[in-house]
């Protein structure tokens, strides 16, 4: 198996939201449900301060706190590449798993009364292209890829200050800091 | 809050499963009872809590987005606690209807069906703690939410308990040991505050770590909601006065009307520390 990860370089992310927004458009998500999220954090103080945006989906991680926990065993871990997926004839929509993930990485439909969450964009990927939130970014602040490659390119960092510790779920997932 | 029916599931389902233990300990209380006697004072409360029981089901029902995959939630028994629970309640609900249903056939109660479905039952309740203190939401994963489940479990059952048995003193059961009884009831709903009293003490001097992305620390949130959490201890502590007197009286007059003041003293004070719990998640 090739685990597949995200690299976001927090150093380019202006916050612009065109990666959430292509999303949405991708997956057809109405208000509130958003399956790439950009939180900001920020900190120090005057005349120090600073604003850092991380762009944030599932991270497909290593320990994922969030398949022992549901009930129906919807929630699955891709033989292939190691992309956590929710199988929705299993799903029966308890919402547990939202409260099992450090990243709110699952969304509630609530007109199919199941989770959904990021799928690496399954179908482009297969067509032989890049998940749109990579494609669409006008910064280039998204990689996707093995994460073993994204590692050995960018490093091991997988948590800025503010966001949960990595120990949790052991996230796929690279970040690039200032 | 938007957790209204887990709200109402988990206080029917932990009232019910404590007023189950508290009528068996009124049994083993009441052994100079003849059949039929423990039959006229079992048999509606009997029926009340397996109805209550059914009653949060329901409302479990309909917390999930898609209900009719509600068996598939019995498949992770092995890793998710939520299976556990789901099955641990299931097994207290069955049994509280069939202890019910034999009661009414068999016109006498079974003891120790009603002793082992309170088992079931408290064995459930620590399964309900789990499911809350295994997440990542800050609060949740606090000793306090299983002192809080059993603190409630004990609090209504007794109140219930007595609530559903007291109409029938006087009447069809001259036999019993009434006052014996409400002073066995009121000694676990005194357990069951001391336990919340204990765990809440815990929760406040915690630290409670932030594990999910946006998130407010609990303290943060609780900060908000200092006058709920304030009118739950002193509703809590006023039914536990009136608990007390109901316990020593001896003035037969008002005790229905009292009980029943007394159930409707701590509803609201469960209720209120259970909406906060639920605040918790933000
Ligand atoms: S980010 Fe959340 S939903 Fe995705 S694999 Fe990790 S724990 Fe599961
Ligand atoms: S909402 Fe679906 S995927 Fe999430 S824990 Fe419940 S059954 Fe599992």
């Amino acid at each position: 198996m090739t685990q597949i990860g995200f690299f976001i370089d927090v150093t380019k992310c202006i916050g612009c939201k065109t990666c959430v927004v292509a999303c949405k458009d991708k997956n057809n998500l109405e208000v509130g449900r958003n399956f790439r999220r950009v939180y900001s954090f920020e900190q120090g103080v005057f005349p120090n301060p600073s604003l850092t945006h991380v762009s944030l989906s599932c991270n497909h991680c290593d320990v994922p706190t969030c398949i022992p926990n549901c009930p129906t065993t919807a929630i699955f871990k891709r033989a292939e590449d190691g992309a956590v997926l929710i199988d929705h004839d299993k799903c029966v929509g308890c919402r547990y798993c939202e409260w099992n993930c450090p990243y709110d990485a699952p969304q509630f439909n609530e007109q199919l009364g199941k989770m959904t969450k990021c799928d690496t964009c399954f179908d482009l990927r297969d067509a032989g292209e890049e998940p749109v939130c990579v494609t669409s970014c006008p910064l280039r602040a998204i990689e996707f890829g093995p994460i073993k490659e994204l590692r050995k390119k960018y490093g091991n960092v997988s948590e800025i200050k503010g966001m949960p510790s990595a120990s949790i779920t052991k996230p796929n997932l690279v970040i690039k800091t200032k | 809050m938007d957790e209204w029916a887990l709200f109402i599931f988990t206080l029917a389902v932990q009232a019910s499963i404590g007023s189950t233990f508290v009528l068996y300990l009124f049994n083993l209380r009441s052994s100079e009872l003849k059949e039929d006697e423990a039959y006229h004072l079992f048999r509606m409360p009997l029926i009340v809590i397996s109805v209550l029981s059914l009653l949060g089901l329901a409302a479990s029902f309909s917390h999930l987005g898609a209900p009719m995959n509600a068996f598939n939630t019995i498949r992770n028994i092995g890793s998710s606690w939520m299976s556990r629970e789901i099955v641990l309640t299931g097994a207290f609900i069955g049994l509280t209807c069939l202890t019910a249903g034999l009661t009414i056939v068999q016109k006498k109660v079974t003891p120790w069906l009603m002793l082992v479905t309170a088992i079931v039952g408290l064995i459930d309740v620590y399964a309900m703690g789990a499911l809350y203190a295994t997440t990542l939401v800050s609060g949740w994963n606090s000793i306090n939410t299983y002192t809080s489940f059993f603190g409630t479990t004990l609090i209504l059952g007794a109140v219930l308990a007595v609530s559903l048995v007291a109409p029938k003193f006087s009447k069809e059961t001259s036999g019993i040991n009434a006052k014996g009884i409400i002073r066995g009831a009121f000694a676990v709903a005194v357990l069951g505050f001391t336990i919340q009293v204990v765990g809440s003490a815990m929760f406040f001097t915690a630290v409670h770590e932030v594990t999910m992305i946006d998130a407010v620390p609990a303290s943060s949130i609780l900060a908000n909601y200092k006058g709920m959490i304030a009118s739950g201890w002193i509703a809590s502590i006023i039914g536990m006065f009136l608990f007390g007197y109901l316990a020593v009286s001896k003035s037969k007059k008002t005790f229905v009307s009292l009980t029943f003041t007394a159930l409707a003293i701590f509803v609201v004070a469960q209720g209120l520390s259970r909406y906060v719990f639920y605040v918790m998640p933000g």
